[in-house]
């Protein structure tokens, strides 16, 4: 029995070891869709979450990718219910202007992780949706509110903003 | 590097461009350099991207996510019978006592002697990450007041067990903050507390909740 099927019947244990493998990268998903001083609040919301679901995960995907899009959900919701999608999608010129400093990295992947920190908000959230966890801009368009052309738009924006680390 | 290329540079890598402009996007990048080059950054973003790695949080995020999973299974416990909530009580103590000894074994290094167990001692050592202090504070004290006025309701031999039980628990988070006071960034004893914090409440519950059932 895999530990997916022994958290869904409730061991605890299990669980943990669900949530030790993939807590690096939904705590990422936290600090870029949520940030603040909220991440570890909603870490811990989402894996909450996560336990009360494990029965409607049918094992039509892997388990990491269902878990992701649970987080996802409950994220851009727990940002929503706060009140701060909106402002989030305002420009925001200083974060802007981090994103287009120089940043040199021997290591691609972990500049991009350390690039995408510093992205405007619109930008860095369309880019992790799309780049990173696989959406379509449709889904992107219905889950933040706003029309498919500036998901493309601010996808193509986040791309450009980050080839600063292959300089 | 031509603005009016790159803009479409992303939809060409995403496969979105219809057939016409494709062509003419193909066109220039097979004699524009920098434009091709410019292509090439993006796709290295794209094939890099989905592989990220995340990075650990800074502090121990465990133990706030026991308690959240734990209190929404003794939520949602069905009510039973009188003499059902007596097994459900002997089996709470049970895993508490056993979660506690295991504390203070670790702590002490020896397997804690049968018999009374002094009252620990008053300390001020944070509350482990993700337990609010003071609504832990709060329903503790809530579920102790409602169990000192009722525990007339459950018979004897229950409630000297459950005292006995909470005092291990008790015992239990005492240690581990005195140690954790040694070593502060011990995150098995920081999840300990967390533990025996959480068992307390649920042993608590349980007690109030047989209470209700006989009532």
């Amino acid at each position: 029995m895999d530990d997916v099927a022994l958290a869904a019947a409730g061991d605890a244990e299990a669980f943990e070891r669900l949530y030790r493998r993939h807590v690096a990268k939904v705590h990422a998903l936290a600090r870029w869709l949520v940030g603040g001083n909220d991440v570890d609040d909603a870490v811990q919301e989402v894996f909450i979450r996560v336990w009360q679901k494990l029965g409607t995960f049918a094992g039509q995907s892997a388990f990491g990718t269902w878990l992701h899009r649970v987080a996802v959900n409950a994220l851009l919701r727990r940002r929503e219910t706060a009140g701060k999608l909106r402002a989030r999608l305002v420009e925001d010129e200083v974060a802007l202007g981090a994103a287009m400093a120089p940043v040199r990295h021997p290591d691609l992947q972990m500049a991009i992780e350390r690039a995408v920190d510093t992205l405007p908000a619109g930008a860095r959230e369309v880019f992790v949706l799309h780049d990173m966890e696989g959406y379509k801009h449709d889904e992107i368009a219905a889950l933040l509110g706003i029309d498919p052309g500036t998901s493309r738009s601010q996808l193509h924006r986040a791309r450009m903003l980050l080839r600063r680390v292959l300089a | 590097m031509h603005s009016e290329w790159t803009d479409l540079l992303s939809e060409y890598l995403d496969d979105e461009l219809d057939a016409v402009t494709r062509r003419r996007v193909e066109h220039h990048l097979a004699e524009c350099q920098s434009c091709a080059a410019v292509l090439n950054d993006l796709r290295r973003i794209v094939a890099v991207a989905p592989g990220y790695q995340g990075s650990n949080p800074s502090t121990e995020l465990w133990p706030g996510i026991a308690a959240g999973i734990e209190a929404r299974r003794v939520v949602t416990l069905p009510r039973r019978t009188g003499a059902r909530w007596r097994e459900l009580i002997a089996a709470g103590l049970l895993m508490a006592a056993a979660g506690a000894g295991a504390t203070w074994y670790w702590v002490r290094g020896t397997v804690p002697a049968a018999g009374p167990v002094a009252e620990p001692p008053v300390l001020t050592a944070a509350t482990p990450a993700g337990l609010n202090s003071a609504r832990y504070d709060a329903a503790v004290a809530e579920l102790e007041e409602t169990l000192a006025a009722n525990r007339a309701r459950l018979d004897t031999a229950t409630v000297r067990v459950l005292e006995q039980s909470l005092r291990s628990i008790d015992q239990a988070i005492a240690e581990a903050r005195a140690a954790i006071q040694r070593d502060t960034a011990n995150a098995y004893l920081n999840g300990q507390i967390a533990v025996n914090m959480r068992k307390k409440l649920n042993v608590l519950r349980l007690a109030t909740r047989a209470i209700a059932s006989e009532t």
